[in-house]
Parts: C-alpha cells; structure tokens; sequence
C-alpha cells in the first residue's frame, strides 16, 4: 500500500502532480541544451511519496495514522528521517511541557480558552495520554515556568496537525 | 517525574531550538537547506523574542 518513494514521473500522483510535471517538461526542452536550467526543471519536480495513483481514502489513513502517533503517517510514506524527526519534536515537546507542570487540558472546557487548549493538546495523539500520565502532581501555573509547559504542549500539538497535514499532502503527491 | 525548572530566557532557546528543527525537517528537503532554514528559523525565533521582550518593558513597570 505504501510504497518507497519511486520519484518516477510515470509513477502517478494525480492530476496537480501531473499538470507540474507536464509544466517541468516544457521547461525542460525549452532550455535546450542548458543543463542548468534543466536541472532546475527537474528539482522542480514534486516527488510521489506514494508509488500509485493516490486516493483520498489512503491520504486520510495516512494524516490519522500521523495525528494517532505523531510521525506514523511519514513512517508509512517512507519518509524516515521526517518521522523521526516529528517523533521526537513532539515527544520531546511534551515531555517538557509535562515536566514544566503545563496545564493538560481536560475535554468539556468551561470557556473558550480551555477549549482550545484542549484541541491543541488533543493534537499530540496519543501523546496526550502520555502528558496525562506525566503529571502525577497536576499542572501548576502559578510561576512562569507552568505556563511555558502549557504553551510548549499546545505547541506539541499544533506541529503533530502541522505534520499530519504534511503527510497527508504528501501521499497525494502534492508535496514533499 | 521530576519538576523541571527554566529561566525565561532557557524556556525561549529550547522552544526555539526545537521548532526551528522541526520547520526545517518539515518544510526543506535537501539536508543543507534544512540546515540553513532551521539555523534562519531558530535566529528569528531569539531575536524576535528578544526585541518583544524589550518592546514590552515599559509597560512592567
């Protein structure tokens, strides 16, 4: 299902995929004999992280799979380096905001503002969980130092959907 | 575990640290343009702060 990143033009990834490469050919032959300008062309090129014509149905698995655990979605696509990289971004992230003792937000918030620290919390997947099971003395923002652990698991969670959103572009061959 | 303790200015430098890893993870492909985005990204991020930081001073007194 999800195959190594082939980067083969003939690989299809969908119509917006096609319409840059198509753009990349013409640009190609219209340098001539400039390898310059047709290098250019050709690191234009988007890559197609997923090997097949993609779906829509697969993209979604994929940006759920990333949003459950943080990097699981690049993993799927191949993309190691990446997925490693958002693995420990967000794990890091969190392990810091729950040893800040930030606010972990609970669902059912009574304002606004708790309710969207909960969405931005609950975008750290299962790693909410973890923030949960971290903070055994429960948040304190009393001191600065608790409030930065907020913002730094809000964070957490706002660059896992920024990551999953990433993936999910990338299995639909938009971008790399 | 164990309560972890950072000044202001350490709070700033790791958040910055890590995003900019992030952004440039996520947002380049080539390893030298990572780099290069991610030491732009992590400047900005202290920077910025900073001048904020400075920006918001008279008012704490």
């Amino acid at each position: 299902m999800f195959e190594e990143n082939t980067g083969s033009p003939a690989a299809g990834a969908g119509s917006e995929q096609r319409r840059e490469q198509s753009g990349a050919s013409t640009a190609e032959s219209s340098a001539g004999t400039s390898g310059v300008q047709s290098n250019e062309a050709v690191a234009r090129e988007p890559e197609n992280h997923g090997g097949e014509v993609p779906s829509a149905a697969r993209a979604v698995a994929v940006a759920l799979a990333g949003w459950l655990l943080p990097g699981l979605g690049h993993a799927l696509l191949k993309m190691w380096g990446r997925a490693l990289a958002i693995f420990l971004t967000v794990g890091f992230l969190v392990y810091l905001g729950a040893g800040m003792r930030g606010n972990v937000f609970e669902p059912g918030g009574e304002d606004a503002f708790a309710r969207l620290g909960y969405m931005a919390d609950a975008g750290t997947g299962s790693f909410y969980f973890v923030a949960r099971a971290m903070e055994v003395s429960g948040s304190d923002v009393s001191h600065a130092v608790g409030d930065y652990g907020t913002r730094f698991l809000a964070t957490a969670g706002v660059l896992n959907l920024l990551a999953a959103l990433h993936a999910y572009e990338a299995a639909r061959g938009r971008k790399a | 575990m164990v309560p972890l303790h950072f000044s202001h200015f350490q709070s700033l430098l790791l958040f910055a640290l890590i995003i900019s890893l992030a952004f440039g993870t996520l947002g380049r492909r080539k390893p030298i343009e990572r780099v290069k985005y991610a030491a732009w990204s992590f400047a900005m991020f202290v920077l910025v702060g900073i001048a904020l930081g400075w920006l918001m001073y008279p008012f704490s007194k």
